[in-house]
């Protein structure tokens, strides 16, 4: 399976995307409310973003709850895993 | 207290998943029909979702005689029927009328959306040439209320107010507003949207589609059904309608309309722009909130509109709001998009006329945050003498119309 | 007022390279056009949002709502309304267009076929409606009043500012951002080629009145006035650049693009007229829809023919889309922004590149070459190739001693 710093690569380029901040500069811990000033139109477009790339499909309860880059690194690593499984 | 220069509703048209027909589809109301089940227009196999309201057995040859009916788009079809419908129920000859003073004012929330997804299908083959010279003459949605005039030969104002999923409440706004300026002396004001998979799809993925069952307001709602259909009301000033011994349903008071300005899909977390939409409402047309009999809620049924709808009501209302039934027919029709608030509003015409409100069906229990009386399962009689009919859209945009008995 | 075209970025830029003869033409060098013959358009090439706001996430917005957005930026402004004022009032925003965006609304439907519908951008939705950009703009500026899209055809603009001047009129609303707008982009471009309806390549010309003329040229623009009730723009020290004093709206309803829509024009125009309280020769002068369309320009000549025919002295008439292109949604409000303008600077701007005038068409007093002009009040035409006809009037704002 990727490793994380990968995912996580793959997932900042996909928040760049969504609001112009270079990728480079988002911190693994950015909350997308709080510290990205993100409404819930722009989060839901990247948690979908992300999940076309990595070819799964999360349930709408999990979509709406990830809060944080690291709370979607690890809905992907789940997802990754469940698809392998 | 209604003076001449009221405006005044004469005749409905109604082209709905539950019937066709200002008859057809009151008594489908009362009743309680359910217009869902699977979609049929397109292949639903990629979504998790399969639900819609779409209308069977519409043949737009028994509507449409001027225009040719494969040149225009199903919008029109159904918008040209509504206004048939309308026309016949109000019992208006255009022959006898001038007809530079009768105009069609329209809402949509798609227009012609069958047009551009040809477009595309041709597109991502890779067949563009496929697309022809009448692509752009029958998808800007500028041509709904375009086809209704030249099928009726209208030659006053035609426009489309394409406001989403509140837009027939801004047509018959707008025509009012016309009609108190003398502007004109006829309008046929109203809603129409087909069945659209661009919609379908964006709200689908947006987790606002119902899987099973729309109930608004209930515990366990757990989102809203797309559908189609067209609803036009003929409005006229009072005077004339009374010089012509037309028939009147009821009198168009006055309206609110606001904007959020706060996020574009959804609404304000304390209700605010809803209740400010109300409150011009109710002031610009003379009313107290205890003289509200019916609130035809927006009602479609997600968990989040239904509950910030219920605060934007508690809001405008304070206690009042737990004396006032409101009711949701969306859970009937489902979201007919910028049909819905046309349709709402004959609703709520009917309603006054007939004396009875209709049900919010499939409502089985209770949410303690949608506390109200939302008329569940069952109609209800009651004297209707003003009726108010919200719809809110994306974009923020908040509507409210008020409708009101006509004393002699 | 706030306009982004591409001959400028201000009322005054505009209707300098107006008067200059400027052409905003220029190919069609984007990706994708390749199979299209029409190679020339009136894009703006250079359009960048953050200019306009600097310090916000543009990225939720389309190209439609960025225009808007950023015109309306330049609108308020220009106009004295700033943060707090918006935060005490409740200001409406009505806007024309005839698209929105079928831009957005194709690839979120192509991305959605391609990939699958469970990865369709939510944010493309969001756009898809054509009421988009109206509400985008509000988030953006905060205008809490009345939110409404108007869509018409190529006279959404016009009609919208007639639409938002009523709404005034009828003690709706005290001030309301009016406007129109319409985004270039490939999927409109196409349609109206199929249809004929551009001017073609080679031989082709998109002048107005040319005896040579063969169709428009399709342009993108966003314009924006902000409309105050009189007394309390006064009272709130406004500079008023204007005053609209009427407008008609009407639509013919046995129009098929043969040249039949004189009438439609005719009665719009006596409706602006009564709706006014202005009479034919108080109109000093006429910025025509006129964009090159063989038929419709044709209609509008007569029309206005028809209707000064008997005065003894005709009233000039320029037509900017011969340089500004065919903008659909904003074209109305562009032409509108002009006419401001010559009010201001005495100088009506010529028809750029109209060698012959056809000479089956009546005579006029057509403006070829930009001239000095005073006017007191002009009237502004919009015209559909689909039925739809709107006629505005503007003065110059009356001094109340």
């Amino acid at each position: 399976m990727m490793d994380t710093q990968s995912i996580k690569t793959i997932i900042k380029q996909s928040i760049s995307r969504v609001t112009g901040i270079p990728a480079e500069t988002i911190s693994d811990s950015a909350s997308y409310e709080g510290d990205l000033g993100l409404d819930s139109l722009s989060i839901l477009e990247i948690a979908v973003d992300v999940e076309n790339h990595f070819k799964f499909q999360a349930s709408d309860d999990e979509l709406t709850s990830i809060r944080t880059v690291e709370e979607t690194v690890d809905l992907v690593r789940r997802r990754l895993c469940a698809e392998v499984a | 207290m209604t003076s001449t220069t009221a405006v005044v509703v004469t005749g409905i048209g109604l082209v709905t998943p539950i019937g066709t027909g200002r008859q057809r589809f009151w008594d489908a109301l009362m009743a309680g029909h359910s217009g869902f089940g699977p979609v049929k227009s397109f292949d639903t196999g990629g979504f998790g979702v399969h639900l819609g309201a779409e209308i069977a057995d519409f043949n737009p040859r028994d509507y449409v005689f001027a225009l040719d009916p494969e040149t225009i788009g199903r919008s029109s079809h159904l918008a040209i029927a509504a206004a048939r419908l309308a026309l016949q129920d109000g019992l208006l000859e255009l022959d006898k009328t001038d007809r530079r003073r009768a105009g069609v004012c329209v809402g949509t929330t798609s227009g012609e959306p069958h047009f551009i997804e040809r477009f595309d299908d041709h597109y991502v083959s890779g067949e563009l040439e496929r697309v022809g010279k009448e692509f752009i003459t029958r998808y800007p949605c500028h041509v709904v209320p375009g086809h209704v005039a030249k099928e009726l030969g209208l030659a006053g104002e035609a426009m489309m107010i394409p406001t989403a999923c509140a837009a027939g409440n801004y047509a018959i706004a707008h025509a009012s507003d016309l009609l108190r300026a003398r502007k004109t002396d006829f309008m046929l004001a109203g809603g129409a949207d087909s069945f659209s998979r661009i919609t379908y799809t964006g709200f689908a993925r947006l987790g606002a589609i119902a899987p099973e069952v729309c109930q608004p307001f209930d515990r366990n709602r757990k989102g809203m059904v797309p559908g189609e259909g067209a609803a036009m009301l003929l409005l006229e000033l009072k005077e004339r309608a009374i010089a012509r011994g037309a028939r009147i349903y009821c009198e168009i008071g006055g309206y609110g309309l606001s904007c959020d300005a706060h996020h574009m899909t959804a609404a304000h977390p304390q209700g605010e722009g809803a209740a400010r939409a109300m409150n011009i409402a109710l002031t610009k047309s003379g009313v107290a909130p205890s003289q509200v009999d019916y609130i035809s809620a927006h009602g479609t049924g997600t968990p989040t509109n239904d509950r910030l709808e219920t605060i934007a009501v508690k809001k405008t209302f304070g206690q009042l709001a737990y004396e006032i039934p409101i009711s949701s027919i969306k859970s009937m029709l489902g979201h007919t998009m910028g049909a819905a608030s046309a349709i709402e509003a004959a609703a709520c015409a009917l309603a006054i006329t007939e004396g009875r409100i209709p049900p919010t069906m499939n409502w089985v229990s209770k949410d303690p945050e949608c506390d109200l009386d939302y008329v569940p399962n069952v109609s209800r009689a009651r004297d209707v003498r003003v009726a108010m009919n919200n719809a809110y859209a994306f974009g923020g945009n908040n509507s409210s119309l008020i409708l009101t008995a006509s004393s002699a | 007022m706030g306009v982004i075209s591409s001959l400028g970025d201000s009322p005054a830029l505009l209707h300098s390279a107006l008067c200059q003869g400027r052409t905003a033409l220029h190919p069609v060098q984007e990706p994708g056009f390749d199979d299209l013959t029409c190679r020339q358009a009136g894009h703006i090439s250079a359009f960048h949002p953050e200019v306009y706001l600097p310090e916000k996430n543009l990225r939720p917005l389309d190209r439609t709502g960025q225009l808007v957005v950023c015109a309306a930026k330049l609108a308020l402004v220009n106009s004295g309304w700033t943060a707090d004022k918006l935060g005490a009032h409740d200001v409406g925003l009505v806007l024309g267009t005839m698209f929105g965006s079928v831009h957005t609304i194709s690839k979120f439907d192509r991305h959605a076929l391609i990939q699958g519908p469970s990865y369709a951008s939510p944010m493309d939705f969001a756009n898809t409606v054509i009421n988009a950009a109206a509400g985008q703009t509000a988030i953006w500026h905060k205008l809490r009043g009345i939110n409404s899209t108007i869509a018409c055809g190529s006279t959404s603009g016009l009609v919208a500012l007639g639409y938002a001047t009523d709404l005034i009129r009828y003690g709706h609303q005290i001030a309301v951002l009016a406007g129109g707008a319409d985004e270039f982009c490939f999927e409109s471009f196409c349609g109206f080629e199929r249809a004929g309806l551009l001017y073609g390549n080679g031989e082709g010309r998109p002048v107005p009145f040319d005896h040579r003329r063969t169709g428009f040229a399709l342009g993108e623009a966003a314009g924006l006035l902000m409309l105050e009730d009189w007394e309390a723009a006064v009272s709130r020290g406004a500079n008023i650049l204007a005053e609209i004093r009427g407008y008609g709206s009407t639509y013919n309803p046995v129009s098929d693009q043969s040249g039949n829509e004189s009438d439609a024009i005719v009665r719009a125009i006596q409706a602006a007229t009564e709706d006014a309280a202005l009479s034919l020769v108080e109109i000093d002068c006429i910025s025509a829809s006129a964009n090159g369309s063989v038929n419709l320009d044709r209609d509008e000549a007569f029309a206005v023919k028809t209707l000064w025919n008997g005065y003894s002295s005709l009233v000039p008439i320029t037509a900017i889309k011969s340089m500004v292109g065919e903008t659909l949604g904003a074209s109305g409000v562009l032409q509108a922004i002009d006419l401001v303008e010559t009010m201001r600077t005495g100088q009506l701007p010529g028809i750029a590149g109209l060698d012959e005038f056809e000479p089956t068409l009546p005579s006029l007093d057509i403006c070829r070459h930009e001239r000095s002009i005073r006017v007191r009040s002009g009237l502004v035409n919009s015209i559909g190739f689909d039925g739809h006809a709107c006629a505005l009037l503007i003065s110059k704002p009356q001094d109340p001693n």
